[in-house]
């Protein structure tokens, strides 16, 4: 039985926001599903072999993952497709960000420092993601990549040793993460994650 | 609506849990206890749903800590829970021996955790098996697109063939609900509170081959750093790590002990910050405290210790144990 209700229907209705998380393969995609049902969104986590036409959420979530962006991006299943195909705002983090980079037109390869563990972000332009917090956060990395070139992004945040650490997209609901926001270690990291839950009702 | 912030609901789980054991297991069921807050909060949870259906089963392994399956069992049985050990230190030394991969060492010790189980199921006729599996022992195990961290006792530690069902009713929990359920299952505070320690044991915490002399001095090792740690958190000097720990390493160093030349092993002091296992940073241990810990590993452990280190890795990059 399909009882799909739009996009549009679903924001009038006083439901929880709901975000599935498609797993990449991470670590920590589990725990992107916890902090999202603790800031009161209804998720799940998702293959990200699931064809696009059974995805029935508000917003979605690229989790990261161990496939490199340079040579394994078939084992990304089909992000591409929901890039292409989703209504409503998408959140891609490490791997996810740089998949949706790459698709925009940029460019993601290996890192010259990678980062793992701690580090300093700076916040260059508030948007959306980073709304009523610090400018500078000590977050949680592990990426042995990194985007290049975020073609149509505005930049949002830069640590040391990586450039683009965060960025939305000019025109599409597109926001993208290097670090980890859903890491306990990471301050803010709920924050942030509400503040893109909020991105849907705001539209 | 925006988003707004959600309590895990301790009560409701329960019920949940209880329910969907009682509707599952049929008959006598046999759980895996360590003693820790994972394997505890199960057993109790299970017992509530089959009552004296139940059956704990303490595996002495030889890579257990100080006194620590004299002290498991009292606590357990003080919860009315029944309790078998099993003495098998010597069919684990056997296993272990020659062993130094760490990936075959943790599988090694999940295929001999199970056959001990699988012998007592028999023996008390049970069809089903519990486990305290916790979040992070499926993910770090991996499979599927998932990489694999380190291979978990109770998940990719098991050997393919098993005679019985296997039961998780903490699959989807972090340790810090765990404690919460705990908590709300009325077991003592130094249960619910105690820091973690690896399925495994001393065994993952020996690199290089874990044989029974290693597993003497990393337990003496262990036992120092936790009783010193403990010692100065109740003197106020720190706060208590998550987790605290001593690690033997597979070289040795160059000391001097009354004049003499000594060729002794190195000890590292773990000690990290976290909530749930999944990242740590290393904790900021008072120099004073970490000298005391260090004199006192060194001395007590003469000649087969000759330095103590400290770790300042967080996770990522480091995991939390060695192996």
């Amino acid at each position: 039985m399909t009882s799909r209700i739009s996009h549009r229907e679903r924001l009038n209705m006083s439901n929880p926001v709901k975000i599935h998380v498609i797993d990449n393969g991470g670590q920590w995609t589990h725990r992107i599903w916890r902090v999202l049902k603790e800031i009161g969104c209804d998720s799940k986590i998702i293959p990200n072999t699931t064809p696009p036409n059974e995805i029935d959420a508000d917003a979605l979530v690229l989790s990261g993952g161990a496939p490199r962006i340079a040579w394994e991006s078939p084992k990304l299943g089909k992000c591409i497709d929901y890039l292409k195909n989703f209504e409503g705002p998408i959140l891609g983090i490490c791997v996810g960000f740089q998949l949706m980079a790459v698709y925009c037109g940029g460019k993601a390869g290996p890192s010259e420092v990678p980062e793992y563990g701690l580090a300093k972000l700076r916040v260059v332009e508030e948007d959306d993601l980073f709304k009523g917090l610090p400018k500078e956060l000590l977050v949680w990395e592990s990426h042995n990549d990194e985007i290049k070139v975020a073609k149509d992004f505005t930049i949002l945040a830069v640590s040391d040793n990586c450039s683009i650490q965060a960025g939305k997209h000019q025109e599409k609901p597109y926001y993208g993460i290097q670090f980890h926001p859903e890491v306990n270690n990471t301050e803010h990291g709920a924050e942030i994650l509400r503040n893109f839950a909020n991105t849907v009702k705001a539209k | 609506m925006l988003a707004c912030d959600v309590v895990f609901n301790a009560p409701k789980f329960i019920e949940d849990a209880v329910k969907d054991l009682a509707g599952k297991i049929r008959g006598v069921a046999v759980i895996g206890v360590s003693g820790g807050v994972d394997s505890t909060t199960a057993a109790i949870l299970v017992g509530r749903a089959i009552g004296d259906n139940l059956r704990c089963v303490l595996v002495d392994t030889g890579y257990m800590r100080k006194n620590e399956i004299e002290n498991n069992q009292t606590l357990l049985k003080k919860l009315g829970l029944k309790v078998i050990v099993v003495d098998a230190k010597e069919r684990f030394h056997d296993k272990l021996k020659g062993v130094t991969d760490p990936e075959e060492k943790r599988k090694a010790i999940g295929e001999l955790f199970i056959r001990v189980f699988e012998e007592v199921a028999k023996r008390e006729k049970a069809k089903f098996f519990v486990q305290g599996t916790i979040a992070p022992d499926w993910i770090e195990s991996g499979g599927g697109l998932r990489d694999k961290i380190k291979s978990h006792h109770n998940v990719g530690g098991l050997p393919e063939k098993i005679a019985f069902e296997i039961v998780e009713p903490l699959r989807d929990l972090y340790k810090d609900e765990v404690r919460i359920v705990g908590k709300e299952l009325n077991l003592p505070p130094e249960l619910y509170e105690r820091q973690p320690f690896p399925g495994p044991g001393l065994a993952v915490r020996i690199l290089g081959e874990a044989t029974p002399d290693n597993a003497r001095i990393v337990r003496e090792a262990c036992a120092i750093a936790e009783e010193e740690i403990e010692k100065a958190v109740a003197n106020g000097e720190m706060s208590k790590p998550w987790q605290y720990f001593a690690v033997l390493l597979p070289c040795k160093t160059v000391g001097v002990h009354g004049d003499v030349r000594i060729y002794g092993n190195v000890i590292a002091v773990r000690a990290v910050e976290s909530l749930d296992g999944m990242s740590a940073a290393y904790s900021k241990i008072p120099h004073t405290v970490l000298e005391r810990i260090s004199v006192r590993i060194t001395n007590t452990l003469k000649d087969d210790v000759s330095r103590v280190v400290y770790d300042v890795t967080n996770k990522p990059p480091g995991t939390i144990e060695y192996e």
